[in-house]
């Protein structure tokens, strides 16, 4: 992934995440059935909306991060891409795991939200570990 | 390794190990028919409430809300309602008191007092009970207390005779909360009449999953699953849920609808409405077990969700039990057979057309009240409070604004669910819901009617006439159906001064009553008669009567009065408040016909109750 995608994108996250706000709000005023009446649902669709903008902004400190760090193109390209990923697996795992809900824990897709934090812990780790001179073949003999 | 693949392992291998254990985890639990199969809840072990919240929070934080927990308690710290601080309370010629020992814990002790001269006399004598209290029961209308006295056989739990009124801070001796008459001062039998044995009697519907342990020597080894009205005593023991749904991927992949027809729980919304009332009836409908000797051993047996008739019968009037004759239970039921107790309110549901008559199973108990979502006096739902009870089934556009004939604030209830029933020394809406019909009981004392109830100025013929008038429907009175006494008062009156006692005691609670349409000094002159009764329930609810009409309508002199009247007190006491109150309210109604009230009196006679629980 491209800086410049890995940048609007996670902006794109924050916007749509953010959008979500909107959603939820709009719910919460209009006392809409099966939002009101549905703490668990309400409690991981708020999940889902606080996470996905949360890690959206994390994506743009990341972008940030690697320029500024030079983190090695062999690295960098992988690490947005986890990094976004995770983000977006977190935000909707959430969401759809909390529109799939059964009687007292969320739907499958809460299953994504475990993969997209390793993703975006591991991306997170990554730019802080790896150096401009990890790149370079190791130095002969 | 190259460094494009150590970034891949490195920054994706976590996520995909994790992806392939859950694809697997989820694969198994798919395949694994424990997880999906059938379940045997019977004989499961109960998990208590606390495990139960660990994954219904909210529900169980609403039960916690609600009297069905606080149902029987451990007696300490706040549980205890009443103060246990010395106070005392003289009946029937033996002092109560109560305070606490030096643990803290709260004492009951009960020794006759001069004017007895019954067992436990005098200073230094061996007092009639001298006891630890343990446990607490109740905690809405009035709390009674339990201590552990081996009278007939080790383990034994007795309910001790006196009880803290909540509503009224006073302590009350539970001869006057049941429909008895008053017993012989001095009568150490009649003053316990109501020591009853916890073991075998109030566990059952009292407690969660209840075993009373009933041993072939006469001792008890009693256990119960969890003290009060908890979560298993609607849902079933848990146990076998609780083991199934411990794997994270079952409840993940457990849709709402696949949990409720899982089988591990029961879950009353779920069930049909006959099958989800049967599990109020359990304990809301009194029954007659199949195999008591099993019952006293093992508990109920009952398993919510299964056919309550599996282990029971309810009983109505004319229900017979072996070696005793006629129906023993009759007078717990009003001539046409509509119970006039609490703790009926299952029969009475099942004496309904709304119940019979009603599509998909007919009304059930969950229509009008909810463990969850409700208030906890009365846990009505929130949506079904008021007129609002009758509008999931009843199209009200269809029914006419006239209908009734009655001005707003006379709800469907006030006429269709009248308070003809008595329970926790007060009345109570009956549960079978029913359209008045006065002139079928022209005629006959023996049963309230509804609209008499509120129009405590008028007869039952009058009530009669007036459905015609409003063109509602009913019965014209029989030609011959004739009662001299009818012309004499209105029916309240009649059944306040000639009623038997449960009448008496609805009469008072009828005048007591806002929408009572007699002025309240009239009502409070009527009201004076019953302070004089035989028995404890009516003199109470005749001085809670008077104490309420007078504040309503602002007589301070009569509240004055009647604050120093005590049901319970002896007898020139009272007679000097009634005095009293004459003296302020004017004579007796019937001052001027005494062989009028002597025939009442005489009625009142011939029809003592004595119905204990």
């Amino acid at each position: 992934m491209t800086a410049e995608r890995h940048l609007r994108l996670s902006i794109a996250a924050v916007a749509l995440f953010l959008a979500m706000g909107l959603w939820l709000e709009a719910m919460y005023g209009l006392r809409a059935e099966g939002w009101i009446d549905d703490p668990l649902r309400r409690e991981f669709l708020r999940l889902g909306h606080s996470h996905g903008a949360l890690l959206g902004l994390v994506n743009v400190a990341l972008a940030w991060g690697i320029e500024r760090l030079e983190t090695p193109a062999t690295w960098a390209g992988k690490i947005r891409l986890a990094a976004w990923l995770g983000a977006l697996f977190v935000g909707v795992g959430f969401v759809a795991g909390g529109l799939t809900h059964g009687p007292t824990d969320p739907g499958p897709p809460i299953l994504m939200v475990p993969a997209g934090a390793l993703m975006t812990l591991t991306a997170t780790v990554a730019v802080a570990l790896v150096r401009p001179t990890d790149a370079r073949p190791p130095a002969a003999d | 390794m190259s460094r494009p693949r150590l970034a891949a392992i490195w920054l994706f291998g976590p996520a995909l190990v994790f992806a392939a254990s859950a694809l697997v985890g989820v694969g198994l639990t798919l395949a694994d028919d424990d997880a999906w199969g059938p379940v045997e809840r019977r004989g499961a072990a109960v998990v208590r409430s606390e495990t139960c919240a660990r994954c219904h929070p909210d529900e169980h934080a609403s039960w916690r809300r609600t009297y069905h927990r606080t149902m029987t308690q451990e007696a300490v710290g706040d549980a205890v309602l009443a103060p246990f601080a010395g106070e005392s309370l003289d009946y029937l010629g033996f002092r109560a008191t109560m305070d606490r020992g030096a643990d803290g814990r709260p004492h009951l002790r009960i020794a006759a007092t001069e004017a007895g001269e019954g067992e436990g006399e005098g200073e230094g004598a061996t007092p009639l009970l001298d006891v630890d209290v343990v446990m607490t029961v109740g905690s809405h209308r009035y709390q009674q207390y339990l201590a552990r006295i081996d009278r007939q056989g080790e383990g034994e739990v007795w309910r001790l005779p006196v009880a803290w009124h909540v509503g009224e801070g006073r302590w009350i001796h539970l001869n006057g909360a049941f429909l008895e008459p008053e017993g012989t001062i001095g009568a150490a039998d009649d003053y316990l009449r109501h020591l009853s044995r916890w073991n075998d009697n109030c566990v059952f519907c009292h407690n969660t999953e209840p075993r009373p342990g009933a041993r072939a020597d006469g001792s008890f080894a009693t256990e119960v699953g969890e003290l009060g009205i908890a979560c298993e005593a609607c849902h079933g023991p848990a146990g076998a849920h609780v083991e199934r749904h411990a794997n994270p991927m079952r409840r993940i992949l457990a849709r709402a609808e696949v949990a409720a027809a899982d089988g591990s729980i029961a879950d009353p919304h779920a069930l049909p409405p006959g099958r989800s009332s049967e599990i109020c009836g359990r304990c809301h409908g009194n029954r007659i077990a199949r195999d008591l000797a099993q019952v006293l051993r093992e508990g109920d047996g009952f398993l919510p969700g299964e056919p309550l008739a599996d282990v029971s019968r309810p009983i109505f009037a004319d229900s017979a039990i072996g070696g005793v004759d006629g129906a023993p239970f009759a007078e717990r039921f009003w001539p046409d057979g509509t119970p006039r107790l609490s703790a009926y309110e299952y029969q009475a549901l099942l004496l309904s057309p709304c119940h019979q008559e009603g599509e998909g199973g007919g009304l059930g108990c969950g229509d009008c009240h909810s463990m969850h979502a409700s208030e906890p006096s009365m846990q009505v739902r929130a949506d079904r409070r008021g007129d609002a009870a009758c509008r999931g089934c009843h199209d009200m556009s269809a029914i006419p604004a006239t209908h009734g004939g009655h001005p707003q604030g006379v709800g469907c209830t006030d006429c269709h669910m009248p308070r003809i029933t008595y329970g926790l020394v007060q009345g109570m809406i009956s549960h079978r819901i029913a359209s008045p019909d006065p002139g079928a009981w022209v005629g006959r004392d023996d049963q309230p009617d509804a609209c008499t109830q509120c129009h405590v100025d008028r007869s039952r013929r009058w009530a009669a006439e007036a459905m015609a008038r409003l063109d509602l429907r009913g019965s014209p009175p029989a030609a011959d159906a004739e009662d001299e006494a009818e012309s004499w008062a209105s029916r309240a009156l009649l059944d306040l001064y000639g009623g038997d006692p449960l009448q008496r005691v609805l009469a008072a609670d009828a005048l007591s009553r806002a929408s009572a349409t007699a002025p309240p000094r009239e009502r409070m002159a009527w009201l004076v008669g019953a302070l004089e009764d035989e028995y404890p329930a009516v003199r109470f609810a005749a001085g809670r009567a008077v104490a309420a009409v007078a504040e309503a309508s602002g007589e301070a002199e009569v509240a004055a009065t009647i604050a120093r009247y005590d049901f319970l007190g002896a007898a020139d006491g009272r007679l000097e408040v009634v005095d009293a109150l004459r003296a302020t309210l004017g004579p007796d109604p019937f001052a001027d016909r005494p062989e009028r009230r002597q025939r009442l009196l005489d009625s009142q006679e011939r029809q003592l109750l004595w119905i204990g629980e």
